[in-house]
């Protein structure tokens, strides 16, 4: 069964720019008519460049946005209904690209109760929630800690467990990365893998890494509001220059073996790992 | 002009409990037309650094001398040490707040009381090396991509004409097509100015294909510096410090690890691609 779908989903507002003389108003279609369905327990990337459309869709899961035409369904509450909101935003959570802007508390266990006590969970329950929580994302032994002294990867981890404590079936990560050193954006997606695989959680990842994406069950690239690839990593990233005409990129690894496919060595297109690579090439020279 | 740090330390809440040390007997020297990468992950001390180097904090112990001149001696020339080495903070796009892309660049200069042509002259030229046509120049910068709202931000600091350009992180948030065109500007400036540029970056990859020198930072020390070649060759050093060497140079180490002859210090595409073409063909001819 399908987390989410969307059918004929459309987004437009209307850009007001302030100009040295008055105003000026233009029409802009974020989304146009994207239709697409995202398994329960899927782990799915959506890629695309900046004002692609992409954290506009995201926003839609979470019904911070409702679409202007087309159905989107969450965990199957039609997001149109604003009286379904909170059913919607415990269904699916988000996590944003800075963590600064999500925690709210000045202890880490009381900004992870935050959302449970909103929703009016009993303490009990509240208080095995946030241990439950930041055990899943591996800061257990930070609880007491304040958040503004720890480092980007950990407070990215800190708004992850608050959005856990909600017990969502499905969490939207806008580009949860982006702010983070190498060693933070490593924790980060592990605990996100984690939570796909052993928690079963249904994951949308939002990125511009596309060494996070080639983790992903299944792509999805939008440009300019429309959907225009969808498939398994393999699939989409085996489209060097289809990608790179969309403002995006390939791993290193998938590139090399490109370049030296066109060079007339007889390498498989879709190398996405490093692991693959060095196969790769090990094969090539057995067999020679 | 050379930037010389001198055995600087700087502690950070002194004597309070919260006290840090951020940076720790840091000693470095930054010739004249160089173009360093600073790397290290999160609370290593590079945005500690840049902030000296500019002025905005003055170092608990030890010195900074600019052409030989200790740059926090005398706080009323501050104004002018800013002019010479020109920060470009993280998402920099956030400063931008004047109507037109023109005005917003030209607010630099025309604080430094220069005649009106002088203005127009260099913002025309910060744009035009920052990649931007004169079809933007009236537009809002809130009109723009955020790629170009970061080469807007960039060309506003390179108006103020500085010797040094320090550049934090200016790839962050961006989709590989900006990360491009930001990169490719940075690299054009530096060799059409030939001004010293210091980047910033977590991205190994990018500073792989840019830098000449690289300094790592780590707990608050200079922990290596030399050519990409010469750091990258310590892999497991970086990894140990949180940080990695580019994908396409593990593929290379693995391969040597299996027995196979390949050159070591591969660390971009182009060279991975002529180093596994001639390995592989090598074999053909057999």
């Amino acid at each position: 069964m399908e987390m989410i779908k969307a059918q004929d989903l459309s987004y437009e507002y209307i850009r007001v720019t302030e100009l040295e003389q008055g105003t000026k108003e233009e029409k802009i279609l974020a989304l146009n008519h994207v239709n697409l369905e995202i398994e329960k327990g899927s782990f799915v990337a959506v890629l695309g460049h900046n004002g692609s459309g992409k954290s506009t869709f995201a926003k839609h899961i979470n019904a911070l946005v409702r679409p202007t035409d087309g159905v989107l369904w969450v965990n199957g509450y039609d997001t149109k209904h604003e009286e379904l909101i909170w059913e919607i935003r415990q269904s699916a959570g988000m996590v944003f690209q800075n963590p600064d802007n999500q925690l709210v508390a000045t202890v880490v266990e009381e900004d992870i109760a935050f959302g449970p006590e909103n929703m009016g969970v009993a303490p009990t329950e509240i208080r095995k929630r946030v241990d439950e929580a930041l055990k899943a994302v591996g800061m257990y032994e930070y609880k007491e800690h304040t958040p503004s002294k720890l480092s980007g990867g950990q407070k990215q981890r800190i708004a992850i467990a608050g959005v856990l404590a909600m017990k969502p079936k499905c969490i939207v990560f806008d580009e949860p990365t982006a702010m983070l050193d190498p060693m933070g954006r490593k924790d980060v997606m592990d605990t996100i893998l984690r939570l796909n695989r052993e928690e079963g959680m249904t994951i949308v990842l939002i990125t511009h890494y596309m060494d996070e994406a080639v983790l992903a069950d299944k792509v999805f690239v939008i440009d300019d509001g429309n959907m225009v690839l969808e498939g398994t990593p393999k699939e989409v990233f085996a489209q060097v220059e289809k990608l790179k005409s969309y403002g995006l990129d390939v791993p290193q690894v998938t590139e090399t073996a490109y370049e030296l496919k066109k060079l007339g060595i007889s390498i498989a297109e879709d190398i996405l790992t490093v692991e693959e690579m060095v196969g790769a090439i090990c094969q090539l020279k057995s067999t020679i | 002009m050379s930037i010389k740090i001198n055995h600087l330390t700087y502690i950070y809440n002194m004597g309070t409990i919260f006290e840090k040390k951020a940076l720790d007997d840091v000693t470095i020297e930054i010739q004249k037309g160089e173009f360093v990468g600073l790397i290290g992950h999160t609370g290593s001390g590079k945005s500690t650094l840049i902030q000296h180097l500019n002025g905005t904090i003055s170092p608990t112990m030890g010195e900074i001398l600019l052409d030989g001149e200790n740059i926090h001696k005398d706080k009323t020339k501050l104004k002018q040490v800013r002019q010479r080495i020109g920060l470009a903070f993280q998402y920099p796009e956030h400063q931008l707040f004047e109507m037109t892309v023109y005005k917003d660049v030209a607010f630099g200069p025309n604080n430094m009381k220069l005649s009106e042509e002088e203005v127009d002259k260099r913002v025309k030229e910060a744009l035009q090396t920052v990649g931007l046509p004169e079809t933007v120049y009236e537009k809002s910068p809130f009109e723009l991509s955020e790629g170009q709202k970061r080469r807007v931000a960039i060309a506003g600091v390179l108006a103020m004409n500085p010797e040094v350009l320090i550049l934090d992180e200016p790839t962050a948030g961006l989709d590989p097509k900006g990360r491009d065109e930001i990169l490719y500007a940075i690299k054009q400036l530096h060799k059409q100015r030939g001004i010293t540029v210091v980047l910033v970056s977590h991205s190994m990859e990018d500073v792989a294909k840019l830098v000449d020198r690289l300094i790592v930072m780590h707990r608050g020390k200079v922990a290596m510096t030399g050519t990409p070649r010469e750091v990258f060759a310590h892999a497991e050093q970086l990894e140990e410090m949180g940080l990695a060497i580019p994908q396409i140079s593990y593929v290379l180490r693995q391969l040597r690890k299996k027995g196979y002859c390949l050159p070591e210090d591969i660390y971009t595409v182009e060279e991975a691609v002529k180093a596994l073409y001639a390995f592989v063909k090598k074999g053909e001819e057999v």
